[in-house]
């Protein structure tokens, strides 16, 4: 997480001069509140259209809706879950009312980021005790890629971003109980398909122990 | 507590997410079932895997910019 949040970019000789002082306060805390957010929505946005140019776009749709409407923004709550909210609905918009095709699956980037962590991620010192942790970079996203979008994307929200169930279903617009099902059901698959990858190359899932 | 009724709270038991009742009911039946350890043991090791591995990317510095510049752009433009 690029944690610079760039407070020094605003000139200031402009700053208060021709922007009102409510103004300049909103930008600082839609600096400190919602820009921090920025590498998360983008991975979200990847995640769903599986391709760089159409996350860039969404990322830079959610960041100027939520500037727009950030006096909607409750505060005190999460905020990181009320910009991912807008980023799904504006996906929505985008992609399933005017069916525009999202732009071909860009397989190279998956393949050119695993290439670029490859010889200083992988830490071979545990690599052999444990099937788990023999599985690669990777696997664990062919295998999330692998399940039904509605299955991958409770999982993503949950163990990636860390959400809680109520601002999952608050943000796929399911209840609790079906976030629930769907997230032991989904990692019920990604199991097995990580065992297969697994036992491909040699290690014997779930038996090791 | 049965098996069956403790499989489905699995990866509510794992996400922390149980409501006090399910969770002493659910820990109880686990202090007495090897299985359902296990499959409890699992759950919370995909889990850790999903987090540890997965790739994540990191924003370009073009997008980065222009969503500084977007911004000050609408903050301006609000302005006038
Ligand atoms: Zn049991």
């Amino acid at each position: 997480m690029n944690n610079d949040k760039q407070n020094s970019k605003i000139p200031a000789e402009q700053s208060t001069s021709s922007l009102s002082v409510i103004e300049y306060q909103k930008q600082l805390e839609f600096q400190k509140e919602a820009v921090v957010h920025l590498n998360a929505l983008y991975n979200y946005a990847l995640h769903l259209t599986m391709n760089t140019d159409d996350a860039e776009d969404l990322v830079q749709e959610t960041y100027l809706k939520a500037y727009r409407f950030f006096n909607s923004f409750e505060r005190g709550t999460n905020c990181k879950a009320w910009l991912f909210k807008i980023l799904k609905n504006n996906y929505i918009n985008i992609f399933r009312k005017n069916s525009k095709e999202p732009g071909k699956v860009d397989y190279d980037l998956i393949k050119d980021f695993y290439h670029s962590i490859k010889d200083s991620s992988i830490d071979t010192t545990e690599a052999d005790s444990d099937y788990f942790h023999s599985l690669l970079h990777e696997e664990v996203y062919q295998a999330l890629h692998s399940l039904p979008e509605e299955f991958r994307e409770v999982i993503e929200l949950c163990d990636i971003e860390g959400f809680t169930y109520e601002e999952i279903a608050n943000m796929v617009e399911s209840p609790i109980g079906t976030i629930r099902s769907r997230l032991f059901r989904g990692r019920k698959m990604l199991r097995e398909q990580l065992e297969t990858y697994a036992s491909q190359r040699g290690f014997h899932g779930g038996t090791d122990r | 507590m049965n098996c069956q009724q403790a499989y489905q709270l699995i990866s509510a038991a794992v996400d922390g997410e149980l409501s006090c009742h399910e969770k002493e009911k659910f820990f109880q039946h686990l202090a007495e079932c090897t299985t359902c350890t296990e499959e409890f043991n699992d759950a919370m090791k995909t889990k850790l895997i999903i987090k540890e591995r997965i790739i994540r990317f990191t924003a370009p510095q073009t997008l980065i910019n222009s969503i500084m510049h977007l911004t000050h752009h609408c903050a301006q433009e609000s302005n006038l």
